[in-house]
């Protein structure tokens, strides 16, 4: 992408050339502002989530910030309830055995597909992607009975079987194909968006230099997506991390089957007030996304491709 | 136990050039194509044998994972691969072609089985009655504008659409602007505003829950932290979700909180995309920060603000879970759209009136829709 | 236009090739004449907790004498689970708590009947009763099997303090609200009652209007308002509403006030008994309450019940699950499952389950099976009601959804926030919205 020609207008403040305006102290303050205002609710959590449960149903969260030092105001007991959940660690497993494939896969696909709409030229890309990026509206509601009937029965039209009786419910495969169909039209729509963007005398270059299309996707396009891909690795991998719907629709909520969400929803029982064990199960399981965001954010830099567009 | 296994060249012995005969030519051709084809189907029955495996429930997780690793992702970048080898064996004027059907050919087949089938599914059944057993014409439809709580939901969710992406985007790009230009701290002042994304809902609806709780007086000290605000400043607490119309905002403060996240780190990554040298040139020449906000960083991403904008107006338009776990959306006057498709589908049982809604949720998004295809074709013009 | 079909011809080649692929692989399993899997999975909305106890007594007796390996899932999700599976006709079993579906759900073609699973319906109506039986049938079928039952009509009391203070239990309706003015005159307040409850806000309201509807219009007039042979605004109803205001609605009689009803959660509502001393005196609510009570209350010292007293004659609410079986679930592993389930055998172990809360619909299960007092207690009422012909089913449970999980609770919030004088035009509206079939 290069940013068109903008008209520079003269000089407003005298500067010193090759001066760097870097973050000044209003930055820092609102920076500050904004974060410790989304920090509150989540503070609110984390401290309940460390607090006894006659205290949590009987005073503010709050309040414990007025005596951070009595130890009767803290106790760990709420997170080992939560990880004393029944199979705590075959959810764990059964969670990433779903997490990880249903981020891979779609974006190995949306991939592909969008860069054919970025940079190839077919019949119907616009009226194709358009209706791709339509489906984000599809409620996944709708489609749960739909798609597991097709997984159970399979589907004849006419009498004749148009879709194998697969037998995919309660099996991870399902699971994984209902994350792919159902993360694919975000994971186009962003991937495209970003790849759509990048430098058209990369790709020119590249094919006057003979490459076809499938060298340029693979040697040139990937890598300079890194930030994209990753972005929206985060973005996939939480969401079905966080997922309950979906996983238990396809894969079921037997023992065996059970993904972490479900472990730590029934903990609750059919109660939903013991606060302090579910605020201590939402910071256990937040806590894998957090590190994937951590070990992936470190590829959103600026950079990746200026040094293509010098190279 | 079986991993991914090469299938081998089982392509079939090729002739560089078609022969001339036109008969000939197109009878060589479908039986070049057929048995080319055998390369994804042998592909795809060597991928079934090992998803065979992999739908044993009692297969270890671990193992589980690796395989489908290996397989799931191998295996779908091999299809690809092998279809471009096939296309490759296409005579030349063919092969482009075809080839990008190569490209978005397994996501159109997966979206149609996934989404645009349920999608005819929802549309056929919103003309059916209540338990599909016959056509009532436009019965539903007629229902979902005239019924009270269906208008309800209409206003309301009108103001969601608007509200959330308004401030989730202004808030994100601004904070993504911001953190860009702070010497240390950025990754960790990313990380909390985006933490709210990694919270489950489940967590999420405890969070607000904790903000909003409200206690009648006898009943316990009130342990919600606008209540706990309002008596500390000498008034008395409020049942915060049932005052009619601002709990409708209460809520959607929920909704920025848990997606300005999202706006902020793909934004972010936008504006990272912008040659340092750009801006640097600019600022050198002596424009204000504000100038370069509005003239340089603002255009280089108007793209991927079309499409923050875009997800956030269609995820405001589904908004159901918010809605529906916190409280009766009725009596409090909060219902959406996306909470009355699920209401009348699975808990009133009426199937026909809960895909008429959805239908109208499916029309509700051509707008936003007409609005991308306008920025794509501009953005294509003067790429 | 060639392209198109160079798209098309190798798409359709391709699903042709896995369809057959699929179909070699499964050995064709039909439709009819469904096999032994081997699992039979019970879907319920009970409490995981509860299920966890439970299923270690189902791998005790039964699983461990079959070939097959049955299991009790319960989770929040279950009913919009229930909905899901029972459509795509991948249920098994459900435990369903509102038999009121069972209706729209059997005429939509997504159950198997029981008559043709092989149950034979007059032995069941030997077993459970003939009137919890036919709360399943639907056009000469039926489709629900008694699997639990539970008593509505009880006020939980703090005894301790009660007995301190000098109050009598009443024996009558007239007494219980003398006892109520009496607790105002000593500067306390009676009554704790919350509806809260996420999207299901508003039933215990209904569990109250259902209770005085028993003891004033009488079981006869109160089937009829269920199965809409009267219309919901009928006097009857009218009366039995505005009995329930004239309590909620009396000054001073509820903690909090009658506005705050809707707002304050069901689990919630009866803590302030236990307060010292009592912020409220009498709590009526269902027999699963306890589990909500502070920790460490005793059960016949810190608290106790009574049942709701008659007002123009005795009543008995109660409450209970029908399971149902999807059309996916008519297995024989299937059914032997359930008639274990159903025996005296099953059933009395899980009365000894310290953790279970489930009352046994079978009548030969007697109250000594229960190690649980109040569940003992409970049973004995029950069987009494349904031998007398005085027992209710919850008829918002027994109502179709639109109305028994939408209009009816949300008319109850809209009731306690709009004051005694709403009721007429909320039932009008009730009424408005029951769907014709």
């Amino acid at each position: 992408m290069s940013a068109p020609a903008i008209p520079v207008p003269a000089a407003v403040e005298a500067r010193a050339p090759g001066e760097v305006r870097r973050g000044g102290w209003i930055i820092r303050i609102t920076v500050a502002v904004i974060v410790v205002l989304w920090l509150v609710p989540t503070l609110g959590v984390l401290i309940t989530s460390f607090r006894p449960e006659d205290l949590v149903v009987s005073s503010g969260w709050w309040t414990a910030l007025a005596h951070p030092f009595r130890a009767a105001e803290w106790t760990l007991e709420n997170y080992s309830a939560a990880l004393d959940a029944a199979g705590f660690g075959n959810a764990f497993m059964n969670s990433l055995a779903v997490a990880i494939p249903s981020t891979v896969i779609p974006i190995t696909i949306a991939a592909f597909a969008a860069y054919a709409f970025s940079w190839m030229d077919f019949r119907g890309r616009y009226v194709m992607f358009v209706a791709v990026v339509g489906l984000l509206v599809v409620p996944l509601q709708m489609a749960l009975i739909p798609i597991l009937r097709l997984y159970a029965d399979g589907a004849t039209l006419f009498g004749l079987r148009i879709f194998p009786d697969l037998e995919l419910n309660g099996t991870f495969l399902g699971v994984w194909l209902a994350h792919t169909g159902f993360g694919l039209p975000l994971a186009t729509y962003l991937l495209r968006n970003y790849i759509g963007s990048l430098p058209s005398s990369i790709i020119e270059s590249a094919k006057i230099d003979g490459a076809d299309h499938f060298t340029i996707f693979w040697r040139l396009i990937i890598p300079l997506s890194v930030p994209a891909l990753a972005a929206f690795a985060i973005f996939q991998f939480l969401w079905v991390w966080n997922d309950l719907l979906v996983a238990y629709v396809f894969l079921g909520g037997s023992r065996q089957n059970q993904v972490l969400t479900m472990a730590l929803r029934n903990l609750l029982g059919g109660r939903g007030e013991d606060w302090q064990v579910l605020t201590a199960a939402a910071f256990i399981s937040m806590s894998l996304p957090l590190v994937v965001f951590f070990s992936l954010q470190r590829y959103f830099v600026r950079g990746l491709t200026a040094g293509a567009v010098k190279g | 136990m079986t991993t991914s296994t090469n299938p081998g060249q089982s392509g079939p012995g090729v002739l560089a050039e078609p022969p001339p005969a036109a008969g000939r030519a197109v009878g060589v051709f479908l039986l070049r194509l057929l048995s080319a084809l055998a390369i994804p189907v042998v592909a795809f029955a060597v991928l079934w044998a090992t998803f065979d495996y992999l739908r044993d429930e009692n297969a270890n997780r671990a193992i589980v994972v690796v395989v489908a690793l290996v397989v799931g992702v191998g295996g779908v970048f091999f299809l690809y691969w092998g279809m471009n080898r096939v296309v490759a064996y296409l005579p030349e004027r063919l092969r482009e072609g075809v080839r990008p059907y190569i490209f978005v050919g397994p996501a159109l087949v997966i979206l149609s089985v996934f989404l645009v089938y349920p999608v005819i599914n929802t549309i056929l059944i919103s003309f059916k009655d209540a338990q599909s057993q016959s056509y009532v014409g436009l019965e539903n439809f007629r229902f979902v504008f005239t019924d009270h709580d269906m208008l309800v939901s209409i206003r309301n969710t009108a103001g969601w659409i608007i509200i959330v992406p308004l401030f989730s985007v202004t808030i994100g790009l601004a904070f993504a602007t911001l953190a860009d230009r702070l010497r240390r701290g950025e990754a960790v002042a990313k990380s909390l505003i985006f933490l709210p994304m990694a919270i489950s809902f489940a967590g999420a609806s405890i969070t607000w829950r904790l903000i909003y709780s409200f206690r009648p007086p006898g009943f316990g000290s009130n342990i919600g932290l606008l209540n706990g605000i309002m008596i500390g400043s000498g008034q008395d607490p409020i049942a915060w979700l049932q005052q009619q119309p601002w709990n409708n905002f209460l809520l959607m403060v929920i909704m920025i909180w848990m997606q300005t996240g999202f706006a902020m780190v793909v934004l972010s990554a936008a504006i990272k995309a912008i040659p340092l040298e750009i801006i640097e040139a600019a600022r050198i020449d002596g424009a204000s920060e504000m100038q370069v906000f509005r003239k340089i960083i603002v255009p280089s991403i108007l793209p991927t603000v079309v499409v923050v904008t875009t997800y956030m107006v269609i995820n405001a338009l589904k908004v159901f879970d918010i809605v529906f776990i916190m409280g009766n959306a009725e009596s409090d006057g909060t219902v959406v759209i996306a909470e009355r498709m699920i209401d009348w589908f699975f808990v009133g049982l009426n199937y026909g009136r809960g895909a008429a809604i959805a239908v109208v949720l499916f029309v509700a998004i051509v707008p936003v829709m007409i609005w991308n295809i306008r920025q794509f074709r501009e953005q294509e013009l003067t790429r | 236009m060639r392209r198109f079909r160079l798209v098309v011809l190798p798409a359709v080649l391709l699903f042709v090739a896995a369809a057959c692929a699929g179909d070699g692989d499964d050995g064709g399993g039909g439709d009819g004449g469904l096999e032994n899997t081997g699992n039979v999975n019970v879907l319920s909305s009970g409490d995981p907790g509860e299920a966890e106890a439970y299923n270690a007594i189902i791998d005790d007796l039964i699983n461990s004498q079959t070939d097959y390996v049955a299991e009790i899932e319960a989770s929040g999700e279950a009913e919009q689970q229930f909905q899901i599976r029972a459509q795509a006709g991948t249920l098994d079993v459900y435990l369903l708590p509102q038999p009121g579906t069972v209706a729209q759900l059997a005429r939509s073609g997504n159950l198997s009947s029981l008559e043709d699973m092989g149950f034979d319906i007059a032995e069941l109506e030997a077993l459970f009763g003939e009137y919890f039986v036919s709360l399943g049938e639907v056009d000469g079928q039926h489709y629900g099997l008694p699997t639990n039952i539970n008593l509505k009509s009880m006020v939980w009391y703090p005894k301790d303090d009660f007995d301190a203070a000098g109050y009598e239990v009443p024996a009558t309706w007239d007494e219980m609200l003398a006892l109520s003015d009496q607790i105002v005159a000593d500067g306390g307040t009676p009554w704790c009652v919350g509806i809260e409850s996420e999207a299901a806000t508003g039933w215990p309201a209904t569990d109250w209007i259902e209770d005085i509807m028993l003891r004033t219009a009488g079981l006869e007039v109160y089937t009829q308002w269920y199965k809409h042979e009267i219309p919901f605004n009928d006097p009857a109803v009218l009366t039995a509403a505005q009995t329930f205001g004239d309590v909620m609605f009396h000054e001073g009689y509820v903690l909090g006030g009658p506005e705050n009803i809707p707002a304050l959660a069901f689990g919630e509502a009866p803590l302030p008994l236990f307060d010292d001393p009592p912020g409220c005196w009498l709590h009526r609510q269902a027999s699963f309450i306890p589990a909500f009570f502070p920790k460490g209350v005793k059960d016949g010292v810190d608290y106790d019940w009574f049942p709701l007293p008659p007002i123009d004659q005795e009543g008995t609410l109660f409450a209970g699950e029908l399971a149902v079986v999807g059309t996916g679930g008519n297995r024989p592993e299937v059914k032997d499952f359930l008639d274990r389930f159903m025996g005296e055998e099953v059933q009395c172990a899980f009365g000894g389950e310290p953790a279970s809360s489930r009352i046994s619909p079978n009548i030969n299960v007697g109250a000594d099976c229960y190690v649980n007092e109040i569940l003992a207690d409970s049973a004995a009422v029950l069987t009494e009601a349904l031998a007398n012909g005085t027992g209710g089913f919850d008829a918002s449970d027994l109502m179709p959804a639109a109305v028994g999980t939408g209009s009816f609770w949300t008319g109850m919030v809209d009731y306690m926030r709009d004051g005694p004088n709403s009721i007429k035009g909320i039932l009008d509206e009730i009424e408005a919205s029951w769907p014709t079939e």
